[in-house]
């Protein structure tokens, strides 16, 4: 049995590779940042909040962390015209992708606060620090640096999950992969090139990650 | 156009959550048995199977789960195994938690603290022994809550084989959303049944951590 | 300055944690410029006093007045005006590990009195100075010793230019041949006429610097005088065996 296997009919079309590439990229982009004030501001009421607001908090994190991302796209750009809101697929991977990531940023940097040794508040209280200044300045500072592993980890699942974004015709990687294989039949070559492309794109977000927490979130 | 009540669609649908169970339970178990001996190989003697193990892992956590059942689908045709939706799902979901689970039972094996192993050592037990009769027993019982917690992500992953046509309990919310124009209801029952599956486990496996917490202290 | 009535006056302090009452009716004036030393067993409510006076903990009775100001604990605005007059410096430091020494200092005056950087800066150079840690602006807290870290943690709380200064048994988490540093900074304090209520176990210290000396003993303050009087001339059986347990 000879199995003849072409990468390079795949390779010739390295433009619709890039341009998926550069989708995947954007769209991560953009979710981290919202995703990750959106997860401190969650993480924040869920330690300080009134009770309404802690409990909605928890409904929603517990809520998006059991059911699939691709049902929560799926509610997002088919179910939500239902009710007079019509998104672009690019518009609703985007939100779909902050809500994950938030969900999951919240408990994870809710763990972080929740570690604040309790002597940091009282020097920022004793130093007559208000609340939302010692939340700022003292507490998440430090625990961003502790939880920054967890949250690397969880930007680059979402990471990987965008490549579900292209079932709904968003025109990231996987979607160009598709559309590849479609023209020219080499479906298993199309997706092992995808495939190896995510894995660099892992690779990479996680060093730039590691580099941008320490230069830009938490000091050192 | 036929107009379909409520119960028509929840019950479409719970007639394909089977299918979700039982995708899930197939990957669960045979992902842990898988998961199993690539941890003896892990922690084994050999630099090659150490290496082996650890690209494995890098490769399965480092790449999209849709990409793996992409792959196993068109691989297995590819040597010219007669694939279905099914025989490929199975298959990829039961590497991808083989990969994850292995991952998992690591870090508890490293958890367990050092002295247990030169405790071990010196009684002169040998390396399979202090494994069998020292690490692997202690670190059992802190691996439960997160193995507990991952069955979570593979039932979650099983939506991913609708993709690949397997009609499970998403493929099913598409296929009634497609004959009954309702998306918003139809995709709100599939989360809530999803939901109903998971969140029991979820907290199952929290209460098993703080179990676990609780006994250490 | 009225020198006649008291900076600080604590009047029937009660506190309770849960069933059990810590601080018994605690009655203490402390005038500007003096130097109180609290001594006692553990237990005896020592820091939680000391902790009640700058809000820390909430007391269930009595009164407690600042520069002219009673204490309202559910009044966010006059807790943070008490706590730029009131100052505290705690057992384990508590310095900000994401901070360099400088800027630990510079945080507060600049986001509560809203000094400028450059004023903040200058000014936070100035203590360190005065601490005798000058060249250590830009080193990170973990590199400093214990000693260094607590002169810095005093550096940090007069940057809000308090006038009074709670130390909360600064010296007891410290190794003893560092000791000697940071007291040496407190005593250049009280010199300069800063207010202090100072928890400590240090005896010749507190003979040294301190103007009056409060032994208290199960939530009460049992014996208050100058050092002479309570080191040599203990009136109660407490006292004498509190001091005779020291030697």
């Amino acid at each position: 049995m000879r199995i003849e296997l072409d990468f390079i009919s795949v390779l010739a079309e390295w433009p619709m590779l890039v341009k998926g590439v550069a989708w995947t990229i954007g769209l991560t982009s953009i979710s981290t940042v919202v995703g990750l004030a959106l997860g401190i501001a969650l993480a924040w009421s869920r330690v300080h909040g009134k009770l309404a607001l802690r409990a909605f908090a928890g409904s929603y994190v517990e809520t998006i962390r059991n059911t699939p991302f691709i049902v929560q796209l799926f509610f997002v750009y088919f179910g939500l015209p239902a009710l007079g809101l019509r998104l672009s697929p690019e518009m609703a991977s985007v939100i779909a992708m902050v809500i994950n990531l938030s969900a999951y940023a919240t408990e994870i940097i809710r763990a972080g606060i929740e570690a604040t040794p309790k002597g940091q508040i009282e020097a920022g209280m004793s130093l007559a620090l208000q609340p939302h200044q010692i939340f700022t300045h003292v507490v998440l500072p430090p625990a961003l640096k502790k939880v920054w592993p967890a949250l690397v980890s969880q930007i680059i699942i979402v990471m990987l999950g965008s490549s579900v974004c292209g079932q709904i015709s968003t025109e990231e990687l996987s979607h160009a992969a598709n559309l590849i294989q479609s023209r020219n039949f080499r479906a298993f070559e199309s997706f092992i090139i995808a495939t190896l492309t995510y894995l660099t794109l892992a690779m990479a977000l996680r060093r730039l990650l590691n580099w941008a927490g320490p230069r830009y979130l938490f000091g050192r | 156009m036929v107009d379909f009540s409520l119960w028509d669609i929840f019950r479409n649908l719970l007639l394909a959550l089977r299918w979700t169970v039982a995708l899930s339970l197939i990957a669960f178990v045979g992902g842990g048995f898988m998961g199993l001996l690539l941890l003896l190989a892990r922690l084994s003697q050999s630099k090659v199977l150490q290496i082996f193990v650890k690209a494995y892992v890098q490769v399965f956590q480092g790449t999209p789960l849709l990409m793996q059942l992409f792959l196993a689908y068109f691989g297995m045709a590819l040597i010219g195994i007669e694939t279905s939706a099914w025989l490929a799902a199975s298959v990829a979901l039961t590497l991808y938690t083989s990969a994850f689970l292995a991952e998992i039972w690591r870090g508890c094996v490293e958890a367990i603290p050092k002295g247990q192993w030169e405790a071990s050592q010196s009684l002169a037990l040998s390396f399979s022994e202090q494994l069998r009769y020292v690490i692997l027993p202690q670190a059992f019982k802190i691996a439960i809550p997160p193995t507990v917690g991952f069955l979570v992500q593979v039932i979650k992953g099983t939506a991913l084989a609708s993709v690949i046509g397997f009609v499970e309990l998403t493929k099913a919310g598409t296929m009634i959303t497609n004959a009954t124009f309702k998306p918003f209801l139809v995709y709100s029952c599939v989360a809530i049944l999803y939901f109903a599956l998971c969140f029991p486990v979820s907290y199952f496996a929290k209460h098993l951590e703080r179990k676990v917490k609780r006994g250490h202290a | 300055m009225d020198t006649h009535e008291p900076l600080l006056a604590i009047q029937g302090l009660r506190k309770s944690f849960g069933d059990n009452e810590v601080l018994k009716g605690i009655d203490l004036q402390v005038k500007a410029g003096e130097v109180i030393a609290i001594i006692g067993k553990s237990g005896s409510g020592k820091s939680t006093l000391l902790r009640c006076i700058n809000g820390l903990e909430i007391f269930q009775a009595g009164s407690l007045t600042v520069d002219h100001q009673a204490l309202l604990h559910h009044d966010a605005n006059a807790m943070r005006a008490l706590r730029q007059k009131v100052g505290m410096i705690f057992q384990s430091f508590n310095l900000f590990p994401h901070l360099k020494v400088g800027e630990n200092i510079m945080l507060a005056p600049g986001l509560v009195k809203q000094h400028g950087k450059s004023m903040a800066r200058a000014q936070a150079e100035k203590l360190l100075e005065r601490v005798g840690l000058g060249e250590k602006f830009d080193a990170w807290p973990d590199q400093l010793s214990g000693g260094q870290q607590q002169r810095v943690a005093i550096a940090r709380a007069l940057a809000m230019e308090p006038q009074i200064l709670l130390c909360d048994e600064i010296t007891s988490a410290l190794d003893p041949e560092l000791v000697g540093e940071v007291l040496r900074v407190v005593e250049t304090l009280a010199e300069d006429g800063m207010t202090l209520l100072m928890v400590t176990h240090e005896m010749n210290f507190a003979r040294k610097v301190a103007d009056r000396i409060i032994f208290m003993h199960q939530g009460r303050v049992h014996e208050s005088g100058s050092p002479d009087v309570i080191f040599e001339n203990p009136q109660t059986s407490e006292l004498v065996q509190f001091l005779s347990a020291l030697t």
